[in-house]
């Protein structure tokens, strides 16, 4: 609100801070969005190539390409919107009693547990992915969404763990004690006073972890196709394959969910922080 | 138990019959073309031969990794002792074909099928010196060439020694993708042992394996090293391309069959050119395969027919790709008209192809030259 | 019931994902790296160490120093983002910080390979807006092209983290620092940000996790030797079928990221003892 006032008589007078502030936003904006202009020409290019500045000739033809019938984009894309929806639920109900742990409770080997989380990420995975393919097989999850979101979920882990056990640690133990002493039983205190204080960092991780998901092609490939198809498989052999239109295109209709996803999470996230001011 | 026992037998029972309604499914490797290739092309032909059945494709990626991968896929299957593999076809590279049928997962179909006969190429028998014979068909062949601008490059380098001497007059003007970003990289390494390594080119490409060969390519190495200091390093087969069609580098060595789809999707120059250089540049067949326990067999097996005849190989590959076709040209010929036909020999002859078309050399040697190169080459 | 059995349990869960779906597949992997033609031994480590030590170290410097900018850069947007006073720039701010971290890192090569080339996008806006002649232009597909994808993608990815962290802080402190006439500067320095270190030091390692399994940048960027680990390990699979030293490549990178994780863990571990 003071800022509000504070600018309503300043807006007559130029505001010299514009120009330092202009200039690096202007920067930013260059730095972020020269890269993405590049995407989203190739995604209605026909035809580019020097010495030509910008495309020849713009035009459609690889949408069609993306969205023939037999391609199966649309379907591949809800079944990687439904995969990371799944993720996400999975990755923050087994992270949040974990993190809890791990922040506040006495566990031995707390280091080392929080390291093993870790292993998926750092260790590459392709040598692995074999033998969790093959275990699959061995017991039927091969094929199945449920398999494809066990994969993801080794991945997201990591951001699930290590977040929320940083955001549990961060809210203050004396919060908790003085809900304990007014009579809130332990499950009360955490859902009242303990969860909606970690919540911001919580929901970051959610983020990462659908975004993690809707990035993820290898695991997918082993373990998904060919019955659940995953657009990022497309990504992949587009790009990697230099087919610059296909992949932009792909990306562009990844952006989708993804952008969808953290506003609904932030609106989400809003009201739960105004309701505690006002509280 | 029991009823599961019936079902289990009667799927079985079924899987052998002729299925009335199956799902085919072809896992390929290369670029995202091949898949579109099996969805818009390949796959409603065959629907329409024998209807009732669908194909569906997979595709795992391009260059080695996406055979690679399709191994490992086989792998996992064979080690889970699954009875009925998820793939009924796949595509992959002629270098993992050698250990495919080692390994026991392919079926030696090729007699099977009427097409078999048209193959007389001998890189349908070996791969990379491994018997092979029986258990592939090729799809297409395919080249490494030079691309080059002819407005930079006046008169293309016709041999390696010819384009030694243009780099050192041009530096920086040719680049390639050493050898860890893709396999027209590699190629221009195992021309470049064909042509200084002082080994029998034939030797490397048919074996025997002996380990004194590979004492005698250290000078070869060693005047690499120099030329590659001289040359422009590109990021991967793609960034080769990248880098010609956006005028940075002037020559620089490609995958026919990319270059060409690089061309069809608008992303290069019309005016790049190809070239061949003397002694040779390998070049190296895609392979359709099938695995030993495919669901469905018999259907595979019609698909690779289909896929094989020589109407398809003309108007799929030779004419929608301009790719050299997999069986033997004198049946595709016929089914084409000669404007098409002539389009596939614009750069290169087929004296030349003929000539200073290479293969990769036999897996111990291809190996033995990545090896020296990481050691003696890299810097 | 003790602590300790109850924190196990909360635990065991999301713990057993990781070992049955990953340690134990894993550990096929792991024995491999130590046998080399059919015996027991570390022939794989030695051959991985003299082919790719450069590899290691360039793969250890690129990494920590993306980590570095990232760090500065994060803290910077974050930091503005909340002390910044004109609301007007941090509503724009807080809108055009996010956008790279929703393309994938497959796309984030293709469209900075493209974008930083020499005849790239970028060269190209440059020279037509007048700012430098065609001669100028130079291509940044090398190191360079790798550190500013990382960081391109991954700056948002902590700035996210971090502002929450930050949002969240108490604002009595700041407001009275602020009416003592300190600077945003010192605010953000001595106050805010040792109160977020721990998040800080948490997005930051797990952006360097994240960079050092990274395949697609190094292989769509850069063209150079040396490379990155995973562009190694990903060639002795795909050339040579060769697991043993991949493997061995695999845990060395893994080894470099415990100890980076070690840090932050020895430093929680002090602060609750």
């Amino acid at each position: 609100m003071t800022a509000l006032t504070h600018s309503a008589p300043s807006r007559l007078r130029f505001d010299l801070w514009w120009l330092p502030r202009g200039i690096l936003l202007g920067l930013l904006a260059f730095a972020i969005f020269g890269p993405l202009a590049n995407l989203l020409l190739w995604a209605v290019t026909e035809r580019w190539y020097f010495p030509h500045t910008l495309p020849l000739e713009y035009g459609f033809s690889f949408w069609a390409r993306v969205f023939s019938p037999r391609g199966n984009a649309m379907e591949s894309l809800t079944n990687s919107v439904i995969v990371a929806i799944l993720a996400v639920a999975v990755s923050l109900a087994l992270a949040i009693p974990a993190g809890y742990a791990l922040a506040r409770l006495k566990l031995p080997l707390r280091g080392l547990i929080l390291l093993v989380f870790m292993i998926p990420q750092a260790f590459p995975n392709l040598p692995v992915y074999v033998n969790v393919a093959r275990l699959f097989y061995e017991i039927g999850l091969n094929g199945t969404i449920a398999g494809v979101v066990l994969v993801h979920v080794t991945h997201g882990l990591v951001f699930a763990v290590w977040i929320a056990t940083a955001a549990f640690a961060a809210i203050d133990v004396e919060l908790e004690q003085a809900a304990r002493s007014i009579g809130a039983g332990p499950l009360q205190t955490f859902r009242d006073v303990t969860l909606p204080l970690a919540m911001p960092g919580l929901m970051a991780s959610a983020i990462f972890v659908f975004l993690e998901s809707l990035d993820e092609f290898t695991g997918s490939y082993f373990v998904g196709a060919p019955d659940v198809n995953m657009l990022p498989l497309l990504l992949y052999n587009a790009g990697a394959g230099g087919n610059y239109q296909v992949a932009s295109i792909t990306a562009l209709l990844l952006l989708i969910p993804s952008v969808g996803f953290m506003l609904v999470v932030e609106r989400f996230l809003k009201a739960d922080v105004l309701s505690r001011v006002g509280r | 138990m029991k009823t599961l026992l019936q079902a289990t037998t009667l799927a079985l029972a079924l899987g052998v019959m002729p299925a009335s309604a199956a799902e085919l499914t072809v896992v390929t490797a290369g670029d995202q073309n091949m898949v579109d290739y099996i969805n818009e092309y390949l796959g409603p032909l065959f629907e329409k031969q024998y209807p009732g059945n669908t194909v569906r494709a997979v595709g795992t990626g391009p260059g080695d990794a996406g055979s690679q991968k399709i191994t490992e896929r086989f792998e996992a299957q064979a080690k889970a002792g699954s009875e009925k593999w998820d793939t009924d076809v796949a595509v992959v590279h002629e270098k993992f074909a050698g250990p495919m049928v080692q390994a026991g997962y392919l079926e030696a179909y090729r007699p099977n099928i009427e097409t078999g006969k048209l193959v007389t190429r001998a890189n349908a028998d070996m791969a990379l010196g491994t018997k092979v014979s029986g258990y592939v068909m090729p799809m297409f062949n395919s080249q490494t060439a030079l691309a080059y601008n002819p407005a930079l490059v006046a008169n293309p380098p016709k041999s390696y020694e010819e384009l030694v001497a243009w780099a050192k007059e041009h530096p920086k003007q040719f680049g390639y993708n050493g050898i860890k970003g893709g396999a027209s990289g590699v190629s221009f390494v195992m021309g470049w042992i064909y042509a200084f390594g002082g080994s029998d080119a034939a030797k490397l490409m048919n074996g025997p394996f002996e380990e004194a060969e590979i004492k005698k390519w250290d000078g070869a190495f060693a005047s690499l090293k120099e030329f590659t200091q001289n040359a422009t390093l590109t990021p991967g087969n793609a960034g080769t391309l990248d880098l010609l069609s956006r005028g940075e580098i002037a020559i620089g060595p490609v995958w026919v069959d990319m270059f060409y789809s690089w061309q069809a999707d608008g992303r290069m120059p019309p005016e790049i050119k190809l070239v061949l250089p003397a002694p040779g540049m390998p070049g190296q067949p895609m392979h359709y395969v099938i695995p030993a326990k495919a669901a469905n067999k018999d259907l595979a097996e019609k698909f690779v027919a289909l896929a094989t005849s020589p109407k398809v190989q003309g108007e799929g590959i030779v004419k929608r790709f301009n790719w050299y076709p997999g069986i033997d040209a004198k049946y595709v010929q016929p089914e084409l008209d000669e404007a098409s036909w002539n389009k596939l020999f614009t750069d290169i002859e087929p004296e030349d192809l003929a000539a200073k078309g290479k293969t990769f050399p036999i897996a111990p040697y291809n190996n033995a030259i990545l090896e020296a190169y990481e050691r003696q080459a890299a810097n | 019931m003790s602590k300790r059995l109850l924190g196990l349990i909360l635990v065991l869960p999301a713990l057993a994902v990781i070992v049955l779906l990953f340690l134990v597949p894993l550990a096929a992997s792991v024995v491999g790296a130590f046998v080399a033609d059919g015996r027991y031994g570390l022939a794989n480590f030695e051959k991985a160490f003299a082919l790719y030590t450069q590899d290691i170290i360039f793969t250890v410097v690129i990494v920590s120093f993306s980590t570095f900018i990232i760090g500065a850069l994060s803290t910077a947007i974050a930091g503005y983002l909340t002390l910044g006073e004109n609301p007007r720039a941090v509503a724009i701010l807080r809108w055009l910080y996010r956008w790279p971290m929703f393309i994938p890192f497959i796309v984030v090569g293709q469209v900075l390979r493209t974008f930083l080339a020499k005849n790239g996008l970028m060269n190209n806006m440059l020279i037509g807006a007048g700012l430098i002649t065609p001669m100028q232009a130079s291509g940044m597909l090398d190191w360079r092209g790798i550190v500013i994808a990382f960081v391109w993608k991954q700056t948002p990815f902590v700035t996210l983290l971090l502002a929450g962290a930050m949002a969240s802080l108490d604002r009595g402190t700041i407001e009275a620092a602020r009416n003592l006439g300190a600077s945003r500067l010192r605010i953000l320095l001595e106050i805010v940000l040792p109160q977020v270190a721990t998040t800080l030091v948490v997005g930051l390692i797990l952006s360097f996790v994240t960079m050092m399994s990274v395949l697609s940048v190094p292989l769509m960027i850069n063209a150079q030797s040396p490379t990155m680990i995973t562009a190694d390990i990903a060639f002795r699979i795909n050339a040579y079928g060769d697991y043993g030293v991949a493997n061995a490549l695999g845990l060395i990178s893994l080894g470099v990221t415990a100890c980076v994780a070690w840090i932050y863990l020895r430093q929680t571990m002090k602060e609750r003892a």
